[in-house]
């Protein structure tokens, strides 16, 4: 496995010990990182990798959101295909204090691979990050793992709107609660994240698999529950010469699919709450989940697993806590 | 003959001459509007500032209504799902039919944990304001939802027409 963001990551060496014997080589002899990527993209290996999204947990003590996001864990950990990461895909608390994240952290640690993470906006604006990041780490990255390009990206940013009007933290993080909030515009990464993007894809054959993270869809899906990256076209564009591009996102709280150019879309339930369809005509409407049941509390959300079959060929499987989405979604479909 | 509205104003008067002249006459005299431009724009505001009450409570302005930090516009953004104009229905959880203030009692007990309002206090009209008003225009069809539904089109930030607040993007 190689890394690059700027800061060497400490937390997600256990992935080094699985990564390809011509990665670990090439390591060893100090060859360069685009040499890395050339050799694994020559070489997928097949594996798997686990998404659990949106816990939004509060600070109260037994709140209903952290059994659900044991349930998560539990879940991931019983599946029959063993992943070798968990990427978390933002909103780990949802007002952003540090005992939400800190809870976040210790229930997730109980996950029997390692994790990668995002943020989402209920994590950031507290604090602008600070202790998401003392939790969780960077929030933009990338990594290679048997052959693929994996990248992670802060999609939650949008400009400063909050010292003209002399807000307090509280204030700021609070115009953030609702999700048609009428006060922060819509959001996306910035202009130091597609710099940093370009440089770390430039390298990489156009055969390499790229699959991308980011908290909220890579397409404007509904801008005004911010269900957008506002700069999408733009990221789309920097990853555009590859083959194959997969997309994964939380954010909107159910399943969703859409196909844009060389990208593959897919959004995640959530481990808190299902947030029902916007009035917008759905891409692919076959990938909807069933309407939620209000009185069981287990009915909407769930995990998600993708399993890397070769260049640029996945399989997704949804895992719902209970029959929340058809079969077809549970047993699968081609990435 | 005298033709009156409820308050006692008299609307007209005609001589009937025939009966096909009697109804143009009286249509014409019943479509005109019964409330002055001010009389309507009290009520207006009234209705807008009981849907500002709903519209603050579905976003967690009233502490008791939750025990668990959750509101309303947790699962319900722009009082999607909810579909009011589908009540009076049979709900599983009540094993009978209710009102949409019945579940929206539900809820507040319920997933959020919090003490149900009085179904005829103010409190409970102002959430039926919201979420009615942001349903307007959608044929009242009472009857089961098993299906997923979208929610509502709102035509500005709030989907009430309330002044912004002039922070960021919120100017109306």
């Amino acid at each position: 496995m190689t890394e690059s963001n700027g800061n060497p990551r400490r937390e997600f060496l256990g992935l080094a010990g699985k990564a390809g014997l011509s990665t670990v080589f090439a390591q060893a002899l100090g060859v360069n990182l685009g040499l890395v990527n050339v050799a694994q993209a020559a070489a997928v290996k097949p594996f798997s990798f686990a998404m659990i999204a949106d816990p939004h947990l509060y600070g109260a003590k037994d709140h209903v959101f952290d059994k659900q996001l044991e349930d998560a864990v539990l879940q991931v950990n019983e599946m029959k295909e063993q992943p070798d990461f968990v990427v978390v895909l933002g909103d780990v608390s949802h007002n952003g204090v540090l005992n939400e994240l800190e809870k976040g952290k210790r229930i997730l640690s109980n996950l029997r691979v390692p994790i990668r993470s995002i943020p989402g906006e209920h994590d950031w604006y507290l604090d602008m990050g600070a202790g998401w990041r003392a939790n969780f780490g960077d929030e933009f990255w990338s990594f290679d793992h048997k052959g693929v390009h994996f990248i992670g990206l802060n999609s939650i940013l949008v400009p400063d709107f909050w010292t003209k009007a002399g807000l307090t933290p509280e204030q700021r993080r609070d115009w953030f609660m609702p999700l048609n909030s009428p006060v922060p515009g819509v959001w996306g990464t910035d202009a130091r994240q597609r710099e940093w993007l370009k440089k770390d894809v430039a390298k990489l054959p156009t055969s390499t698999p790229i699959v991308i993270f980011t908290h909220s869809p890579l397409w404007d899906y509904y801008p005004r529950w911010n269900f957008q990256v506002s700069d999408a076209v733009q990221i789309r564009g920097i990853l555009s010469k590859f083959t194959s591009v997969m997309a994964f996102h939380g954010h909107v709280h159910h399943t969703l699919y859409n196909k844009i150019g060389n990208m593959t879309s897919i959004g995640t339930m959530s481990t808190s709450w299902p947030w029902p369809y916007p009035p917008v005509k759905l891409p692919y409407p076959q990938f909807q989940q069933y309407r939620a049941d209000p009185s069981n509390t287990s009915d909407g959300m769930g995990t998600a697993a993708v399993s890397i079959t070769g260049p640029g060929a996945g399989r997704m499987q949804y895992a719902p806590f209970a029959d929340s989405v058809p079969q077809r979604l549970i047993d699968g479909f081609k990435i | 003959m005298n033709i009156f509205n409820a308050s006692g104003r008299r609307l007209m008067s005609l001589t009937i001459f025939g009966s096909t002249a009697t109804l143009l006459v009286v249509s014409v005299a019943l479509a005109r509007n019964p409330f002055t431009a001010d009389e309507l724009k009290a009520m207006e505001a009234s209705l807008t500032q009981s849907s500002k009450r709903g519209y603050d409570m579905w976003y967690g302005a009233r502490a008791d209504m939750a025990n668990n930090g959750l509101a309303c516009a947790n699962c319900h953004p722009d009082a999607s799902a909810t579909n009011p104009q589908t009540f009076p229905k049979f709900m599983p959880q009540f094993d009978r039919v209710v009102a949409y203030r019945d579940m929206v009692n539900w809820c507040i007990e319920n997933p959020q944990g919090g003490k149900a309002l009085d179904v005829s206090g103010e409190d409970m009209i102002a959430l039926e304001a919201y979420s009615f008003y942001l349903h307007k225009g959608v044929p009242i069809q009472t009857g089961l939802q098993t299906r997923q539904t979208s929610g509502p089109t709102p035509k500005n930030a709030r989907g009430i027409n309330v002044p912004g607040t002039g922070i960021g993007f919120d100017k109306k």
